[in-house]
């Protein structure tokens, strides 16, 4: 066996086994991709590359972005930002069978429109939809399962950490690319939830809700208009060229907190604990980032993907297959880990094989974050199935069997992202940002 | 740099140890440069008899450039392909390589790069930093581009043009009449569409490749800069050759340098036709003016008499390619 | 040790605090020194980028001191009792050579190795950045030693009969 081979060998076994046993994520890739490290140059010259791959991996203006649009989410989610848009959903989706949940899912789509997180989005938004729901005599679980099926879009509409990860894994990808690769999929992501929801609705007998006027519509318009118009200046400043993706992100947090200090939502003495929150979070997802580059050092290095790619390609060279198998694996994958660990290790591993049959980068990014998105509703590690089942004081247990239908719309949508590029392609192609 | 593997290419003889060294590269493998890093390869590979094979990993696989310098400090990887900008980090005098209108033409540059008694000491000045550099490769002439032709510096007067982020270069822009606006490179298209500024600078290629004709229509021959790349090989590595194989890779990286820069100018015709096919329009300016605007910048940055003997030294070499 | 960690934990308190609202003010000043002045501002980028680096290294380490980093527990979680201790505390002690190993020595020898190398756009040598790295995992080391401290205490608490 070559030398890089068992150097890998090596990577493939520790790391597994040091996250099966509890260690944190980081330090476990981080160790045994080391332990490969140390396989194959001197013990000396293995810690200082891998010390500066720590560096190098955080070592990116694109990924400054990450720590705003995290500090952005909190200021919305405590800001009566988040109230004035489920307000507006519940104007837009009113005449709809279930109306309550509808609004739901277009509030969590619309929240996932300012945000870059999909826990925010179940929090900010469940915590308003599921009393008001419960008062209209829907079923707890029903309400919960639609709040979760449907907060993950807002990783996919952009602003969106995750992407901003892969962005920055996959060689510099462009975020703007990416960002706006990610619209149709995540807004047919909510359509097939609310298709669901409303066949349910339907057979439960949920009512939709009475026409608002038109003058209690427009009053609700105006009220949520500062907040709908973050979109209009984080995504159309970047689409600009006005500012970076990293740039714009600071300016959502400075305009978010402008409007929760208009709104009298947050205090200027609540600042310390926000940024203390938003720092812990920040430190969470980019050490791990940082961390992982060591891996994928070791997997340049030892040419680990090739090895893989031989072995995919020796059991089939159609790449219809391939890209099942792939899927089977994320879904496998994103049942037991969060997003932004999986796309770090997997990004590596996968994306040589896909670019060698000709897959755009942008359109796997979207499909390996699709993926994963639902595996952040999938027990045994479910960070939006979490939150969602807290803010609803609900058992995992109960909710899960509401959420079947969910999980085989959104896997039938997954298939469509997989196999048509243009769903994800199209509007980076007319922006000419790719 | 120090895996080892028996050499499966000579067969029948008695296998030899092969040193594989393993090379970093930030750009994809139809680049000039690393199809001419192939050929170097191929030729040392055969002319040490296998003693010596070059492993490229293109597309920064192991790291961006900075990083990898520390990687070829330590040995963990052999050889890399750098700017220039990040070895005068260790060493001020690579500025002179990268100085606005220094060479006349790349015929200069290239009879610069492959002369020792010119670049010979410099080259091996960062050795307390446990590297050397092998050579420099021509990586094209930067040529300012937007919506109008620039023929005199008061053509460039109140546009901003997209520079690399450094204080020479916002210098250099001022000197030559414009207005330097450092951005990142993926930046410019969209940045020049909604008139944040008003063009770039760059060579044919990535004018071509990143569809800034689109854009900025006008691409004019400025050829202000011609910044080389630096191959920076272990220290170690390189002194533990025997003085055979030291004199081979020696040999062997002038012609590689030399061939790239003809590998260079084939890809940048294809560029040019490229924007041409798109519309784009090719300005030839006379660039005396330009090249007495700068003027300064030569002055500053030759008080130092060790860089002015340099200076000196690469200028003396322009008249001996006139052609 | 416990008077220690507190005093710490403060020290990281406000310095990630800090950081957090200076690089927001930074990065917003780029929009508007680049946008509105037409003036570009060449260091804030990478001086908020650098800045953004420390934060996470910090941060880090607080966030290890808590034992809030991101782990897969569902297996972990089947472990009850003391067997769950020895774990807890194996894993503290593999954090710790993780961060002595490649934080502290190699972070430690990274900075000896760029003290040399200027950075292209601040006044400071690289090595000056790295020197973060190994901080970060003394801090990391820090926390580990009183996380086992803590652990090792709620064992005895539970292991010593209360004395009537
Ligand atoms: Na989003
Ligand atoms: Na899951």
């Amino acid at each position: 066996m070559e030398l890089s081979t068992l150097s890998g060998l090596i990577m493939l076994i520790a790391v597994p086994v040091l996250l099966m046993v509890g260690v944190p994520i980081s330090v476990s890739i981080g160790l045994g991709s080391t332990l490969a490290m140390v396989s194959i140059l001197p013990f000396g010259n293995a810690m200082i590359t891998a010390s500066q791959r720590v560096f190098t991996g955080m070592n990116s203006f694109s990924l400054l972005a990450i720590p705003f649009f995290i500090l952005a989410g909190i200021i919305m989610n405590n800001g009566g930002i988040a109230r004035r848009l489920v307000n507006c959903a519940k104007v837009l989706s009113g005449r709809l069978p279930g109306s309550l949940a509808q609004s739901n899912v277009v509030a969590n789509m619309l929240f996932g429109a300012i945000s870059g997180s999909g826990v925010a989005a179940a929090a900010a938004v469940g915590g308003t939809m599921g009393p008001l729901q419960e008062k209209e005599g829907y079923g707890k679980a029903y309400s919960a399962a639609v709040n979760i099926a449907s907060a993950p879009t807002g990783m996919l509409i952009p602003p969106s950490n995750t992407l901003i990860v892969y962005s920055t894994v996959a060689g510099g990808v462009s975020v703007a690319a990416l960002f706006m690769a990610g619209y149709l999929p995540g807004i047919l992501w909510g359509l097939g939830v609310m298709v669901i929801a409303g066949i349910f609705a339907k057979k439960l007998g949920y009512q939709s809700a009475e026409k608002p006027t038109f003058k209690a519509a427009l009053s609700v318009f105006i009220d949520a208009f500062p907040s709908l118009l973050l979109i209009v200046i984080v995504i159309g400043g970047i689409l600009g060229g006005v500012f970076t993706a990293t740039e714009g992100s600071a300016i959502s947090v400075v305009y978010s907190l402008g409007l929760s200090f208009i709104y009298r939502s947050i205090k200027v003495r609540d600042l310390p604990n926000i940024f203390l929150e938003a720092a812990k979070m920040t430190a969470i997802v980019i050490f791990m980032i940082g961390v992982s580059s060591i891996m994928s050092w070791v997997m340049a290095f030892t040419q680990i993907p090739n090895l893989i790619a031989s072995m995919l390609l020796g059991l089939t060279n159609n790449p219809i297959i391939i890209l099942l198998i792939m899927n089977i694996v994320l879904l496998v994958v994103g049942t037991f880990m969060d997003p932004t660990p999986a796309v770090l290790i997997f990004t590596p591993i996968f994306l040589p094989i896909v670019t060698q049959f000709g897959m755009h980068p942008v359109h796997f990014g979207i499909m390996l974050v699709f993926n994963l998105c639902i595996g952040t509703i999938t027990p045994p590690v479910g960070p939006i199935l979490f939150t969602g089942c807290r803010i609803a004081n609900l058992k995992i247990e109960e909710v899960i069997k509401q959420l079947i239908p969910y999980f085989i719309v959104t896997a039938v949508v997954l298939l469509i992202v997989t196999y048509i590029p243009s769903l994800s392609l199209t509007i980076p192609k007319l922006l000419k940002l790719i | 740099g120090k895996t080892t593997e028996p050499s499966k290419t000579n067969e029948g003889t008695e296998a030899v140890k092969t040193q594989v060294i393993k090379v970093a590269f930030n750009q994809p493998e139809n680049h000039p440069q690393y199809k001419a890093m192939q050929q170097f390869g191929e030729k040392v590979f055969e002319r040490t008899n296998g003693a010596y094979k070059i492993e490229i990993f293109p597309n920064e696989l192991l790291g961006p450039q900075r990083e990898t310098v520390e990687l070829v400090q330590t040995g963990a990887i052999g050889m890399s392909i750098v700017a220039n900008s990040l070895v005068e980090n260790f060493n001020k005098k690579f500025s002179i390589l990268g100085l606005p209108y220094i060479y006349d033409s790349k015929e200069h540059q290239n009879a610069v790069f492959t002369d020792d008694t010119i670049v010979g000491d410099l080259f091996k000045s960062t050795a307390d930093n446990n590297f050397i550099v092998l050579t420099a490769f021509h990586a094209g002439a930067r040529n300012v581009y937007t919506n109008k032709a620039i023929n005199t510096p008061a053509d460039l007067k109140g546009l901003k043009i997209r520079i690399m982020e450094s204080d020479t270069n916002i210098k250099m822009m001022k000197y030559m009449g414009g207005v330097g606006t450092p951005m990142g490179q993926g930046e410019v298209y969209t940045a020049t569409q909604s008139g944040v500024i008003d063009g770039g600078e760059n060579n044919e290629l990535i004018y071509a490749n990143m569809k800034h004709y689109e854009v900025a229509k006008v691409y004019s021959y400025t050829q202000h800069l011609m910044i080389p790349d630096l191959l920076i090989i272990n220290k170690a590595l390189y002194e533990g050759m025997s003085e055979e194989h030291k004199a081979i890779f020696n040999e062997e990286i002038k012609n590689a340098t030399t061939a790239e820069v003809d590998l260079w100018e084939v890809d940048a015709e294809v560029a040019k036709k490229t924007a041409q096919d798109n519309g784009a329009q090719f300005v030839y300016p006379d660039i005396k003016a330009f090249q007495e605007s700068v003027k300064p910048l030569h002055d500053e940055l030759t008080q130092d008499p060790e860089f002015k003997k340099l200076y000196d030294a690469i200028r003396a070499k322009a008249e001996t390619v006139k052609k | 040790m416990e008077a220690i960690r507190k005093i710490v934990d403060k020290v990281l308190e406000f310095i990630c605090i800090a950081f957090v609202g200076i690089m927001t003010g930074l990065v917003s000043w780029q929009v508007i020194t680049r946008y509105f002045f037409k003036a570009p501002s060449a260091i804030s980028e990478q001086l908020s980028k650098y800045m953004f680096i420390w934060l996470v290294l910090l941060a880090s380490a607080y966030v290890f001191g808590k034992r809030e980093h991101m782990s897969i527990l569902f297996i972990k979680e089947k472990f009850t009792g003391s067997i769950s201790m020895v774990v807890d505390m194996i894993i503290e002690l593999i954090v710790m050579a993780f961060a002595l190993g490649i934080l502290v020595f190699g972070g430690y020898k990274n900075v000896l190795l760029t003290m040399a190398q200027q950075d292209s756009a601040l006044p400071i040598t690289i090595g000056v950045i790295y020197a973060m790295l190994p901080i970060c995992g003394v801090l990391i080391t820090f926390y580990s030693l009183c996380n086992i401290v803590s652990i090792a205490k709620g064992f005895s608490d539970r292991e010593v009969p209360k004395a009537e």
